[in-house]
């Protein structure tokens, strides 16, 4: 079974992958609606809203969350130091 | 490129030390836990350890990270499986029940833990929370007549059963929370959701 490399979810099914093209190394969540891959500035506000809407976090606090976590995975790494967001918190 | 039979070794013995770590976590409490519990218990040396692990903080990190996911794959496997609430209800207590100690110590414990440890302690509720904004928006997204807010919802059901197993000690003391509740749990939950959406 394959994780998606930029947000970690498992993919078991050809219905988790974009466009149904289990070639891919993302997720659906992380693909756009042409197939493309989310940038990191899309998935980092997609992650910080589904903080919010599904667990009610501060918006801050989802925000640092949401860096943290992203930062483990492999399609973000070294992400960090080019866009070391001042991210106005 | 192939593996020396030292570096199977020191992987070997790596992973031996994060399952007894696990284990003593689980029986004494993860911030009680000395390094030389888990060194005793694995039966290696004080020293072996930090050859391993930078510090027993880093070790605290890797381990929750490692059963983190384990968890969160877990609840992941069975909620696919999920076509109705009350089914992924039971999935995630499924989840929590094979991991039940360790999960306790986390819901007791995870904001006194080093700062990795509360990521993956956030992780563990997002696949929940995925999963349970999938369905519920299946079962009641175009009915939802309650006006209470997703969020509410997930936290009232979180709310529960860390609850439950936090006080774990007066309701169960055998120390099988989940096992005894979760038929009790998931009913009064879901009666509460639907009669609220009843009367209005
Ligand atoms: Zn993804």
């Amino acid at each position: 079974m394959k994780l998606c490399i930029a947000c970690g979810m498992p993919m078991t099914k050809p219905a988790d992958y974009p466009l149904g093209d289990e070639s891919k190394d993302y997720c659906i969540y992380c693909a756009r609606p042409d197939g493309s891959m989310q940038s990191y500035p899309e998935k980092l506000e997609g992650t910080t809203d589904f903080l919010i809407r599904t667990q009610g976090l501060d918006r801050q606090a989802a925000h640092a969350a949401a860096i943290r976590t992203l930062a483990q995975l492999p399609a973000w790494q070294g992400i960090q130091k080019t866009m070391d967001t001042p991210s106005g918190d | 490129m192939k593996k020396t039979v030292r570096e199977l070794q020191k992987e070997q013995t790596k992973e031996l030390l994060l399952k007894t770590a696990y284990e003593v976590f689980s029986k004494k409490g993860i911030m009680n836990t000395r390094v030389s519990d888990i060194a005793q218990a694995a039966g290696v040396s004080h020293g072996t350890i930090f050859v391993h692990f930078r510090s027993l903080e880093a070790m605290i990190e890797e381990v929750v990270a490692l059963y983190g996911q384990k968890i969160a794959m877990r609840t992941h496997v069975l909620a696919q499986s999920s076509g109705s609430l009350s089914d992924l209800l039971h999935a995630h207590l499924g989840g929590i029940m094979e991991f039940e100690p360790f999960y306790t110590r986390l819901v007791i414990e995870n904001r006194l833990l080093p700062p990795g440890a509360r990521d993956s302690w956030i992780s563990i509720q997002s696949a929940v929370s995925f999963h349970f904004s999938l369905v519920y928006e299946r079962e009641f997204g175009h009915n939802d007549r309650s006006g209470i807010l997703l969020h509410m919802l997930f936290n009232m059901w979180m709310g529960l059963v860390h609850y439950y197993l936090q006080n774990g000690d007066l309701f169960a003391p055998e120390g099988n929370v989940i096992g005894r509740y979760q038929d009790i749990l998931v009913d009064s939950y879901l009666k509460l959701l639907k009669g609220g959406r009843a009367e209005k």
